[in-house]
């Protein structure tokens, strides 16, 4: 390393000082978000859940259960809801959940159509560059989910489903597991698989058991097929607001994460450019000295 | 009267977990009253007035778009929304009325823009009447 002048290395720690503040605003910012998003999450969840065991209840009530949700057919168009962050420095978070929309395509071969409808600014932006075709686009979205607008999206997923325009449904957001482990995660959405309760977890690890028991026999009014038909959005509709505050989550702890090692890494870096002026400085005084007694000897 | 156990589950938390003497509440087929030990049931639930009868008392809420799940050991409503009537925003719901009324009164409404005005218009006007009482 060349010898940095004592006033460069000074401006370089008042630098990195200033950086220091900034990452750990951040990483205390994003740890007051997060933990409002386990809150929302909390509160959510019994909505949720209810939900995923009134279908599977339905689903299991009947052997010849088929509906337009269920029935499988040639996928000829498909629609992805991505949800990732509104920003930045967030370490690998958006790149990770979006790349997942790629690969699901190369692994089905990606001559299928697809439509999009991104939650989130740089889901738009990545799309938007890609030049997909977006649907609908909800930037801003996840850290104040409101019900009504989740329930616009499962309005269109449905009705576009019911409409024929998209034969395969798959919702893509980032997984809260852990304040270390944050994982991209793809779910199908639409046809309905009546074998696989739909489950979202959010900061869960442990899975209780989702095998689907036999219930009493249920009084359907009118019809089974309606009242599932009827449960349907309000799912996507609970499912969708879990996802976005599961991603936001996400995008908090990955966040804090990220912010958390530059701020360390912004530590080390002060601690050493101060050993490095502390040196400079001892060795200019040392340099004095040095001076001072040979003038002295010179002139005695 | 025998009670039994009651959720009122909506998108913000429980907001009714307890016992209740007994429950009235609009499926999209009528008008449907809940007791104790009822069979097995589930039913769509519309716009409407659902009423909880527990110890003597009666509270009135508004609901709009939910399920009805009767079982043998609980009875469940989800409901997109739901609000007691004495918590109801009064000033809220005559505004979402009279912008729904804006809205129906434009002639060049698609079909399903008309659905989604008529529902608002109805679920202000079902705040306003469970709110009024």
């Amino acid at each position: 390393m060349p010898k940095a002048s004592m006033k460069t290395i000074k401006r370089r720690i008042k630098s990195v000082g200033s950086t220091l503040q900034i990452t750990k605003a951040m990483e205390m910012v994003a740890s007051s978000k997060l933990r409002r998003a386990k809150h929302r999450a909390e509160a959510l969840r019994p909505y949720f859940e209810a939900h995923a065991d009134m279908l599977s209840d339905i689903a299991a009530s009947k052997t010849d259960f088929s509906t337009v949700f269920t029935a499988k057919r040639e996928i000829k168009n498909r629609l992805f809801i991505v949800i990732a962050g509104d920003r930045e420095l967030a370490g690998g978070f958006n790149s990770n959940v979006l790349r997942l929309v790629a690969n699901y395509e190369k692994e089905q071969g990606s001559s299928v159509p697809a439509k999009i409808i991104a939650i989130g600014k740089r889901t738009v932006d990545y799309f938007r560059k890609k030049e997909r075709e977006i649907i609908a686009e909800y930037p801003h979205f996840c850290e104040n989910i409101k019900p009504g607008r989740c329930a616009d999206i499962a309005g269109i997923v449905t009705d576009m489903f019911k409409a024929g325009e998209v034969d395969e449904v798959l919702l893509v957001y980032t997984s809260y597991i852990s304040a270390l482990r944050q994982e991209p995660t793809l779910i199908k959405l639409l046809p309905f698989d009546v074998n696989n309760k739909p489950r979202i977890t959010v900061g869960r690890e442990k899975q209780e058991d989702d095998s689907i028991k036999k219930q009493e026999d249920i009084n359907y009014d009118p019809t089974p097929e309606a009242v599932f038909d009827r449960i349907i959005p309000k799912m996507f509709l609970s499912m969708i607001s879990c996802a976005c505050i599961d991603s936001f989550a996400s995008e908090q702890s990955a966040r804090r994460n990220a912010m958390e090692s530059a701020s360390d890494n912004a530590s080390d870096m002060i601690d050493k450019l101060s050993l490095q002026y502390n040196r400079a400085r001892q060795e200019k005084i040392t340099n004095e000295i040095n001076e001072i007694v040979g003038g002295a000897n010179a002139i005695s | 009267m025998t009670p039994f156990k009651l959720e009122i589950i909506t998108p913000d938390g429980f907001l009714y977990d307890g016992q209740a003497d007994s429950l009235i509440v609009r499926t999209t087929v009528g008008d449907k009253g809940i007791l104790a030990r009822h069979e097995p049931y589930a039913a769509a639930l519309g716009t409407g007035k659902i009423r909880v009868m527990s110890g003597g008392r009666t509270n009135v809420a508004a609901l709009s778009s939910g399920v009805i799940k009767v079982g043998t050991d609980k009875t469940v409503i989800l409901a997109q929304s739901c609000e007691w009537s004495d918590r109801i925003d009064k000033k809220r719901a005559e505004e979402a009325k009279r912008l729904a009324e804006e809205r129906l009164a434009d002639p060049a409404l698609s079909a399903k823009e008309l659905a989604i005005a008529e529902f608002k218009l109805r679920r202000a006007l079902n705040r306003l009447d469970t709110a009024g009482k």
